[in-house]
């Protein structure tokens, strides 16, 4: 396609000589020589000016030619008899080559710069292109687009390698060019930091080979595409040290509350233990009974602990995949109340969750962990003998609204979001028992389910609020028909 | 019923083993422990057993891999004790023909009711089905369709009557959402849970004194259901 239509551009100057003489030729008798010759001179800047250098000096020596041919006695041939008119061509054919020149110079510097300034173009698209990428399959994507626009290749490949294994992934663009496009590639380029090569460029442009400017501009290309993945691997690495850093602030005081928390329960076990295996007392039927119930409660308490801290791990980690299943909250709630069993009797429990509240899709242990720790966090705070409720409602066409309300203590308002963090109290830790992970682990897991928890305080009461979505995938549960 | 059922318990702690032997044997079982899934598996086949506690997590092998060589030979019943309590780990094992499936750290009382209800079951597999099965009040004709409570008759969908004895047929049984959804609608619906909520629901409604807090018709979380019948 470049080779055809630089001969054209040749073909035009040509042309434009052919033109004149043919107009110069019509009225020859009313124009003198001189008059001609800087007529002629006219195809020659013009192509110059459009076409470039080549075309104008070819226009030149055709004018040169033409001039000599038809205009400048003898006639019909090329030769010259004159000195004068030998001496007018001569300076003829200096002026049209120089004037060319000096046009087409400055034709190909403007068609220079209109080249750096669209390259300019080019890379200030790609590093705008590559900016906030935050995927090393993306920037491979966006680079391999680009240069295929820029370069017009047939075939681009992209091989990223993994800082790991070495050997990584490779991307094709366009994609069915995967088949259609094969053999070697025309051109391998490293992408080359100083971390060292991240990837290969592979191009295939089978017409015409790259320019030296196109090379240039590759190399650009490339260089940018290596800084963009650099960049992502640092922010990654980044990253990384910051979680780190975070599970291991996590940890240090999951320890010291754990081990505290661990303690309290084994000591309780241990002197209880201790006390009935001695021979030294002799324990009636109802001390007995009390030191064994102690013993077991504690058990549960310390399996609920372990529990607790699994959980959390799971909720910081991301691993809480809640599944899903359509379930009953009312079945829920009670089921969780039957568990929890003695711990919940010195407290007054009202559920109301109307009949005919929808199921909801739910993972069945997760929620029951919500509503343990609720209603456990309830009793824990609230005065003994006072009233816990648990209510459930349709709050609007997505969502289910759950209350668990006890008539403890209000918390102050700056206090309300941060109760849901971990290891917050608002009371000093040595005061209360518990882990400080309860709240926490509930918000993670209703945040997992795509809903919200929050608390309020109200005339009298303590209320935890939560919603859940009442859809799964847009559906709401599909009931069977009766056979 | 043997006066003193055969107990195997596979599991790879040794204090579960001790207390386990210890508590049982108390309660006139006769008790023979494995450590290993392979030395279970061959105790199980030379033993004949008439019961088998399972433990998950084996040295040698996974649980569910013991269960699956068991039921290729013997019906006996297997109760799976184990520290997982994900949902899919109790599923898979029921699906693989455990029969029950209970959590570390449990209640003896709870661990000894189930061994009581396996038990039972296997008994009744052997003879013939019996036609006729009472959970408290609830008595359930399998032959006759009649479903009563408190000798009044009670009127039940034939979904209903056909979910109910399922878990009849099954009385004790932990039954999975899939298998009594299998069972129930065919294997195109077995996803669909909020059929067996909804289901279970009415079945509640008739049948228990308070729906609300069932003592027969009980819900095996995140896994399925189970028909308590009297002991």
């Amino acid at each position: 396609m470049a080779v055809l239509k630089t001969l054209w551009k040749y073909g035009f100057a040509i042309l434009a000589v052919f033109i004149l003489t043919g107009m110069a030729w019509l009225f020859k008798d009313q124009l003198s020589i001189q008059v001609i010759a800087l007529l002629y001179l006219l195809p020659v800047v013009i192509s110059a000016r459009l076409w470039g250098l080549g075309p104008g000096i070819l226009a030149a020596i055709c004018a040169f030619l033409t001039l000599n041919y038809f205009f400048i006695p003898p006639l019909y041939t090329l030769s010259v008899h004159k000195t004068q008119d030998l001496l007018s061509l001569i300076i003829f054919l200096i002026n049209a080559v120089v004037i060319s020149q000096l046009l087409g110079q400055a034709q190909d510097s403007l068609l220079e710069a209109k080249q750096r300034e669209g390259e300019a173009t080019r890379l200030y698209e790609l590093s705008t292109a590559l900016t906030g990428l935050i995927d090393n399959h993306l920037i491979a994507q966006v680079l391999a687009e680009e240069i295929q626009e820029t370069f017009c290749a047939n075939r681009i490949d992209i091989v990223l390698k993994s800082a790991a294994s070495g050997e990584g992934s490779s991307l094709t663009r366009p994609e069915q060019a995967l088949t259609l496009v094969t053999g070697k590639p025309n051109l391998t380029l490293p992408m080359q930091t100083a971390r060292g090569e991240l990837g290969l460029i592979r191009l295939w442009r089978q017409d015409t080979p790259l320019s030296a400017q196109e090379l240039r501009l590759l190399n650009i290309f490339a260089n940018q595409g290596a800084l963009a993945i650099e960049r992502i691997g640092l922010t990654q690495a980044e990253n990384r040290a910051r979680v780190l850093e975070e599970s291991d602030r996590l940890k240090s005081s999951l320890l010291s509350s754990v081990s505290h928390e661990l303690r309290t329960p084994l000591a309780t076990i241990k002197a209880s233990i201790s006390s009935l295996r001695s021979g030294a007392v002799e324990w009636n039927t109802d001390a007995r009974q009390d030191l064994l119930t102690a013993i077991e409660e504690e058990t549960d308490h310390l399996n609920q602990l372990v529990g607790n801290i699994l959980d959390m791990s799971r909720i910081e980690t991301g691993a809480l995949n809640p599944q899903r299943r359509w379930n009953s909250l009312a079945e829920i709630v009670h089921e969780v109340l039957k568990r929890m069993g003695s711990s919940m009797h010195s407290h007054r429990i009202a559920i109301e969750i109307p009949s005919d509240l929808p199921l909801v899709p739910v993972d069945y242990l997760q929620l029951q962990q919500v509503f343990t720790n609720l209603l456990s966090n309830s009793a824990k705070y609230a005065p003994p003998g006072t009233l816990i409720q648990v209510k459930a409602c349709i709050e609007s066409q997505e969502m289910v609204l759950v209350e668990v309300s006890n008539e403890g203590p209000a918390v102050p308002e700056e206090h309300l979001e941060q109760i849901f963090e971990k290891f917050h109290r608002v009371t000093a830790a040595d005061k209360v028992t518990g882990t400080g992970l309860g709240l926490s682990i509930c918000k993670g897991i209703v945040e997992a389910h795509g809903g919200r928890i929050w608390a309020e305080n109200a005339p009298g009461l303590f209320i935890f609020k939560f919603t859940l979505p009442m859809k799964w995938n847009g559906m709401l549960p599909r009931l069977p028909e009766e056979t | 019923m043997n006066p003193q059922p055969h107990i195997l318990v596979i599991d790879d702690e040794p204090q579960i083993l001790r207390a386990l032997r210890t508590i049982l044997q108390a309660k006139q079982f006769r008790v023979t422990v494995a450590s290993r899934g392979e030395e279970g598996l061959n105790l199980a086949a030379t033993q004949l057993p008439d019961l088998i506690i399972l433990d998950l997590s084996l040295p040698d092998m996974d649980g569910v891999v013991v269960c699956e060589r068991l039921r290729e030979w013997t019906q006996v019943p297997i109760i799976i004790l184990s520290v997982r309590e994900g949902e899919k780990d109790k599923v898979t094992a029921l699906d693989k023909g455990a029969d029950d499936y209970l959590t570390k750290p449990f209640g003896i009382e709870e661990l000894l009711a189930r061994i009581r209800v396996a038990l039972k079951h296997s008994a009744l597999a052997k003879g013939s089905t019996q036609p006729i099965i009472s959970a408290g009040p609830i008595s359930i004709d399998l032959v006759r369709h009649i479903v009563t409570r408190d000798g009044d008759e009670i009127k039940l969908t034939g979904t209903e009557f056909k979910l109910l004895a399922y878990l009849a047929a099954n009385a004790g049984r932990v039954l999975t959402h899939q298998a009594i959804l299998t069972h129930v609608w065919g294997s195109i619906d077995a996803d669909h849970v909020e059929y067996l909520r909804v289901y279970m629901g009415q079945l509640r409604k008739k049948l228990e004194g308070n729906p609300e807090e069932p003592h027969f018709l009980l819900t095996e979380p995140g896994i399925g259901y189970r028909l308590l019948t009297n002991d």
